[in-house]
């Protein structure tokens, strides 16, 4: 039977809708499977003003009837037919009346039991129960009430259409009674609809001007796109995000085309293209990477037949191209250096101070990391963009445009004649802005933009700022993961404990809390981040655990680590090296330190395992050095035939104390070379019992 | 058509749905939502309709009349009604009608905006309304005031009259629309944005400013004390004026503006709390 809901909404953000979808579905096929109904065919579809569930249903579920079956009749009952305790508990358990049990006859014999029955359910009930219940368990980020009434939603809801095969359901959500009727387009066709059917309603929206499918609609655009650009050879600015939204915000598509004077094309791409974003949402136009005097905008109509759509958004458009170009012209009249001061006025963090505190501090960290990357030769010059790079908040440019931060600093630092290194650092220096984004693409971007977050970071740590849950105050979680990720893109290779002592040291006396406090708390903060960001390229658990326990001090080599056991997994001398390795740890497990003396060899295994561990302990310290672990793993997988027989064939536990420690000591001296591998003991290996997951 | 004609009409079709017509209020404010008519009403449980022009002065928008958008005084015109209607969407659409634009030939959209007021501790979920581009309204469903829930919601409706004013007339600088058929916007408006820019941004004392700011805050907390709720509101009122003066003056540093309206916040939200536990009996 066809079930067919729409929850009409008045325009919800298109984050809210998607996440509304996935909700529904998740949550009808649960109830529906709960209430053992079964279905198939579950699908969802929106507009920023409607929700719509449909599924194909069962019409209800049968009556069932179950025999419950208890002890033997033998045991519950005497030879008088008394019962006894065990058919008198069986019976209160069950909560039936003794009376009413019976005696059911089974292929082992006769039982006592009861026949339970289940009543038969319409689907209609059931249905009329659980939407309710279900829409009203949705959540969204920020909720609202409305009028009168105590329901809490994204937005107001003003009607609901429900139908089960043709029929009606009945049941109420936040005050709005479900029935047959639905509305057209809002403007275009205000009329109230009455439908029957899934396909009845898809058509019937369609000539009131609503296309119910959003992939519908978003190819619509994409078609009419193309068809406008294609005589051009043009393309979009490409702006996935814009194009997914356009496409939740109309509900009939209609993409027009306009132009600005030609003279704005003096202003870059970035603002020119967000000026046309943000606030009209309308696309740019490019051709060979360069701006054309051309918008795209998606309208909720379906025609600008007397093009007073096209004709108002060029007016609104050149009204704020005419402000982006006096910006532009305005801020460039004063150089960054000269505004950088003014910085002393706008508050990064009541606590943390104000953003020329946070220069300052910028300038310290970034001459401290221009000394530990390798080629730190234009450090003079990106310590002029540390000191330059917060200087475009005091623009006009960033304060209409707070999203082009940093990118105008860097726009406006080459307008000025700055040199490249210290444009693109300050350009660069808020990427990435996501795992998904680029890191900077300059060594300067990469040093500014570490800086900047592990400030923000520290600071915020240092002042007790928390992160539960899904919530993120301050980007703590997606700074750190930028700086992990500009580490791991740059294979930067330092100590990063040192750098956070470095951070805190310039920060004083303004964090109030203890030092070894936040320490500890960025570790295990980094250490958290880090580990995501592995199991988000798809590691083994188990061997991110092991990679990471040897430590993250120097993040990149930590990761490096983890690629190397990864890479080495598969390989025959993997699962026994670790059992070994393991072996050897056990062994070692509450063992003082003792000393070693090559002299006290006696037998021959244990003078061939020295002789190749000195061999694989040469070679691979300078393969640490280099953070070339793969080849350090090979190279120490060479100690496993040696440690075989070793153990074989010596008694490491030897009654002669100076034998046994000797023994000992030498196992010390190998697990030594080990650790700066892998915690080993945390790889799984088949048949073992596995690790605790962390 | 010219803005008093918007106004007449706007009046008109607001009063036909059953707003009472307010008087513009009488203190400096920055947007219609601060003047008692919404503020102190959307507090209590009683119905409310209202609708009113408020000149709304925001001291750093001033560009000497040298911009054809930006002005550091506009006019809003405010609605509000409690409980929001099932159907206003429909009555702002048909309010849009009745000024004769014919909705079929254009593009109106509502854009999710979020509304906040930190310093009214207030905030409401809603839409910027978009005609052909260009924002006309502020549609906000109320939920808090004052730092408290607000019940039953009340919607407010935004319109910026001049925004709205150069659709209609399809201008593009501010200073070419009509006041009425022989009074231009200039006519009225240019010389004041002129000096008030000079004032705002070059000559407001800041030493005054700063006393009258100590002297209005101080004020409203006696005031309170009293159980005056509308004259300590009034107070408040001057405070964030004066603050948005002594800010287009760069006269305020980093910790003075937190200080300045967590001072502003304070006060407002004993006013709405006492106001709140009287019922609504001014």
């Amino acid at each position: 039977m066809e079930f067919l809901l729409e929850i009409n909404v008045e325009e919800m953000p298109s984050s809210h809708v998607k996440t509304a979808l996935l909700d529904l579905k998740e949550k009808f096929a649960r109830e529906l499977s709960a209430a053992k109904i079964s279905w198939t065919e579950l699908r969802t579809f929106s507009t920023c003003r409607r929700l719509v569930v449909l599924a194909d249903l069962a019409e209800g579920r049968e009556a069932r009837e179950e025999i419950i079956t208890g002890p033997p009749r033998a045991v519950a009952f005497t030879a008088d037919g008394t019962p006894t305790p065990a058919a008198l508990g069986f019976a209160r358990s069950r909560g039936i009346d003794i009376a009413n049990l019976e005696i059911i006859k089974t292929e082992k014999g006769e039982y006592v039991g009861f026949k339970k029955t289940e009543k038969g359910r319409s689907a209609e009930e059931i249905l009329n129960g659980i939407i309710p219940q279900i829409v009203g368990a949705l959540s969204f980020p920020k909720m609202m009430r409305w009028g009168e009434g105590q329901f809490r939603f994204s937005r107001p809801i003003r009607n609901v259409l429900c139908l089960l095969g043709e029929r009606p359901l009945s049941f109420e959500i936040g005050g709005v009674s479900a029935g047959d009727t639905t509305f057209g387009h809002k403007i275009r066709s205000p009329r109230r609809i009455t439908v029957k059917s899934f396909r009845e309603y898809r058509d019937a929206l369609k000539e009131n001007m609503v296309i119910v499918d959003a992939e519908e609609r978003e190819k619509s655009i994409l078609d009419q796109i193309e068809a406008l650009l294609s005589p051009l050879e043009a393309q979009l600015h490409p702006d996935p995000g814009l194009l997914e939204r356009l496409a939740n915000d109309v509900e009939y598509p209609f993409v027009f085309m306009g132009g600005f004077p030609e003279r704005y094309l003096d202003l870059p791409l970035e603002i020119l293209s967000t000026a046309m974003r943000e606030g009209q949402k309308l696309f740019s136009v490019v051709k060979a990477k360069k701006q054309i005097p051309c918008f795209l905008g998606v309208a909720d109509a379906p025609s600008d037949a007397k093009g007073f759509i096209q004709k108002g958004n060029e007016r609104v458009l050149k009204a704020r191209l005419e402000d982006a170009r006096f910006f532009w012209e305005h801020d460039l009249k004063t150089g960054l250096k000269k505004r950088a001061p003014a910085l002393k006025h706008v508050l990064f963090q009541e606590k943390l101070g104000s953003y020329d505190d946070k220069t300052q501090r910028l300038k310290k960290i970034v001459s401290y990391l221009n000394a530990k990357v390798e080629d730190g030769k234009d450090g003079k010059e990106v310590l002029l963009a540390a000191e330059l790079c917060k200087a475009d908040l005091v623009t006009d440019m960033v304060r209409e445009f707070p999203s082009l931060q940093g990118r105008v600093g860097g726009l406006y630092a080459k307008a000025e004649g700055l040199s490249s290194v210290v444009s693109r650092a300050i350009y660069e220096h808020y990427r990435p802005v996501s795992l998904d984004d680029d890191s900077p693409e300059t060594q300067g971007g990469a040093i500014l933009s570490i800086a900047d977050k592990l400030d923000s970071i520290v600071g915020a740590v240092g002042i007790g700022v928390q992160t539960t849950g899904s919530s993120d105050p301050f980007g703590l979680r997606r700074n750190a993961q930028g700086v992990c990720k500009i580490i791991l893109d740059w294979k930067m290779n330092f100590s990063f404990q040192r750098l956070l002592e470095k951070v805190l040291t310039v920060y004083g006396d303004r964090l109030k809390r203890p030092k070894k406090e936040i320490l500890e708390f960025c570790h295990d903060f980094f250490l958290g981040r880090l580990r995501y960001i592995c199991e988000r390229e798809g590691y083994r658990y188990d061997l991110i655990n092991a990679a990471l326990g040897a430590g993250v001090d120097n993040i990149y080599y930590a990761y490096l680590r983890v690629k190397a056991l990864d890479t080495l997994k598969a390989s025959s001398q993997f699962e026994p090296f670790i059992l070994m390795a393991k072996r050897v740890n056990n062994i070692l497990a509450g063992q003082p330190v003792y000393a070693f003396s090559p002299d006290l060899l006696a037998e021959k295994p244990e003078r061939d395992l020295f002789s190749t561990f000195s061999i694989v302990k040469e070679n691979v310290v300078p393969m640490f050095a280099k953070g070339d672990f793969s080849q350090a793993q090979k190279m120490v997988f060479r100690l496993q035939p040696c440690l075989n027989d070793f153990f074989d064939r010596v008694l490491v536990m030897a009654k002669e104390n100076k034998l046994r420690k000797n023994r000992l000591s030498l196992l010390q001296a190998i697990r030594k070379i080990l650790i700066p591998m892998a915690d080993y003991a945390q790889v799984v290996v088949e048949g073992e019992k596995p690790a605790v997951k962390k | 058509m010219s803005l008093q004609n918007l106004i007449m009409n706007l009046q008109k079709y607001w009063a036909d749905q059953g707003c009472y017509l307010a008087p513009s209020y009488d203190v400096e404010v920055g947007a219609g939502t601060m003047t008692p008519d919404t503020f102190f009403r959307v507090l209590d449980k009683r119905p409310w309709k209202v609708a009113y022009v408020q000149p709304s002065r925001r001291p750093t928008d001033g560009r000497y009349g040298e911009n054809p958008n930006r002005v550091q005084k506009h006019h809003q015109f405010q609605v509000i009604i409690k409980p929001s209607p099932a159907d206003i969407q429909k009555l702002y659409i048909d309010g849009l009608t009745s000024l004769g634009i014919n909705l079929q030939d254009h593009d109106l959209r509502f854009d999710e905006d979020d509304w906040e007021s930190p310093t009214i501790g207030a905030w409401g979920v809603g839409w910027s309304v978009m005609l052909d581009g260009l924002e006309i309204t502020q549609f906000t469903y109320f939920q808090q005031a004052g730092g408290l829930d607000v019940f039953p919601i009340p919607v407010e409706i935004t319109y910026g009259l001049e925004r709205l004013e150069m659709f209609l007339e399809e201008k593009d600088n501010i200073y070419d629309l009509k006041w009425s058929e022989d009074v231009s916007y200039r006519d009225l408006r240019f010389e004041d944005e002129r000096q008030f820019s000079e004032y705002n941004f070059n000559q407001a004392s800041i030493k005054s400013l700063q006393e009258s700011f100590a002297l209005a805050e101080k004020e409203a907390g006696r005031l309170i004390e009293k159980n005056l709720l509308l004259p300590a509101y009034d107070m408040c009122l001057k405070c964030s004026h004066v603050f948005n003066l002594l800010d287009a003056r760069g006269a305020i540093s980093v910790t003075e503006r937190v200080k300045m309206i967590a001072q502003i916040r304070t006060v407002v939200n004993q006013v709405a709390m006492k106001y709140a536990n009287t019922e609504g009996k001014l």
